[in-house]
Order: C-alpha cells, then structure tokens, then sequence
C-alpha cells in the first residue's frame, strides 16, 4: 500500500494505491490519526489506484470518517474501482461515506467552509 | 497432487495475508478471473483466515492449520481447517448495514462480507477442527 498525500488549500487528497488488507490498514489509520492531529479537517481518499479493500481498510475508512466528523471535519471518497464499490455497496458505506466519481469532484465537494 | 486441487500450510500470523492473496492469485489464474471474482475470493478468505488466527487461536503465533483450495469448472471451494476451539464464524448475528454513521459498528462486517460473496458457505466441527467450506463460481470469462 502506497499513500501520497497532496493538498488543495485546506483539503488533504489521500491518493491509496495498491491493497488495503489486514497488514497495510494500520499504516493507513496512523497517517490519518497523524493529520488529524496536525489539524486536518477535509480528507479525500482518492481510491483510483486502490485494487483491494478488505474489512480491516473498511474499518479505517470508516473510524476515519467518523474522527474527523467528529473534530468537525468531512471525507470525501473518489474513483472506487468496481471491485471496491461492490464491496462499499455490500457493507452500505455507500449511505454514510459520500462517494464521488472522481478526486477532482470529491475535492470540489468539500471546497468552502 | 491433481491439477485444481492445492494445499496451503498456513502459520497462524496475519502476515500469511498477502501470502494467500498471492496463491489464490495464482491458482485462480487459469480461470483469466474478472477483478471482481478475484477480489471477493482474496477478501472473503482474509476475513476467515484472519478470523482463524485473531479469534481462533487468540493472535498467538505458532499454530499451523490449513487452506485447502480446488477448482471445477468455474466454481472455486475453499476448505479451510484448523484445530483451534470449536468456533462457527457464520453463526454470528447479522450487522445491520443501513445504520446512521454514528451507530455504526464495525464488528461483524468481515463475515457479513464473506456470506454475501460467497455462493454457498458451510460450517463443520469435525474430528476436533473447524472446518469451514467456501464456494463461489466465477463469471464467465471476458470475451
């Protein structure tokens, strides 16, 4: 699993490439405990390259999303891989985590206050 | 050992992850699988291998216990054994999936998965081993 942060004014743009399984989603979740931290409040996960998620990466999505509401922040999920939108569909994280076609429409949705 | 059929001797640590990723890569290959029918199958045995070595045998290392996978037709079986107390994962109460965000919990999420992305799932205490018996057949090849 490969995470390359960027940011766009106050948004973090996570971009995930490669497999979010059991080994790699602690790595995930301290980069995101890290941001929260350093006062991050907008997160995209850009999901284009992410091939593989498995309950333990959903688990982190999820934990992520609700840390960050609760600091007052927003995620924003972008370009889910079929495979990974089954699965989101499956678990019905598509009703509580907003999922975007693409990291420039997941960005755009958390732009403004 | 026929073609189809393969055997993998499995530690119990999570590191085994991506070793059974791997070889389930691999010996599904024949098959040309869609990335939807790889990935169910790589998830859906994750979560009972993890399920094996976190619940099973309480995350201690240094038990072996055993994956089993075999090929017919297009329907791929899982047959996963191990010797660790008598435990039905598919026995657990179903997670409610439609759950505002603040009430989600995560537990249970893995063999919710795994029941819906499997065609056919059975549980057995045999002969003092778990042995848990998964199916799925894959689509037809792309054109």
């Amino acid at each position: 699993m490969e995470i390359t942060a960027s940011n766009q004014n106050d948004i973090t743009v996570l971009a995930l490439q490669g497999r979010l399984d059991g080994i790699a989603s602690p790595q995930l979740e301290q980069r995101l405990d890290a941001l929260l931290a350093g006062g991050a409040r907008k997160v995209v996960f850009d999901c284009t390259a992410l091939t593989y998620v498995s309950s333990a990466g959903l688990r982190v999505f999820l934990s992520g999303a609700k840390k960050l509401k609760s600091a007052g922040g927003r995620t924003a999920f972008a370009a889910l891989t079929p495979a990974v939108h089954e699965v989101f569909e499956l678990s019905g994280f598509h009703e509580v985590l907003a999922v975007h076609p693409s990291a420039a429409d997941a960005t755009a949705s958390l732009a403004g206050p | 050992m026929a073609p189809g059929v393969q055997l993998l001797t499995l530690t119990s640590s999570l590191a085994e992850i991506p070793r059974v990723a791997d070889a389930v890569e691999a010996f599904c290959a024949p098959l040309e699988p869609g990335p939807r029918d790889l990935h169910a199958l790589q998830l859906v045995l994750e979560e009972v291998v993890t399920n094996v070595i976190t619940h099973g045998y309480g995350g201690r290392l240094g038990h072996a216990f055993t994956l089993e996978l075999r090929i017919e037709g297009r329907r791929v079986t899982a047959v996963l054994s191990d010797d660790a107390p008598a435990f039905d994962p598919l026995a657990r109460a179903e997670v409610d999936v439609h759950a505002p965000l603040a009430e989600r919990g995560i537990g249970g999420l893995g063999v919710h998965l795994v029941k819906k992305l499997v065609d056919s799932a059975a549980y057995e205490r045999r002969d003092g081993s778990n042995v848990l018996t998964l199916s799925r057949t894959f689509a037809p090849p792309a054109p």
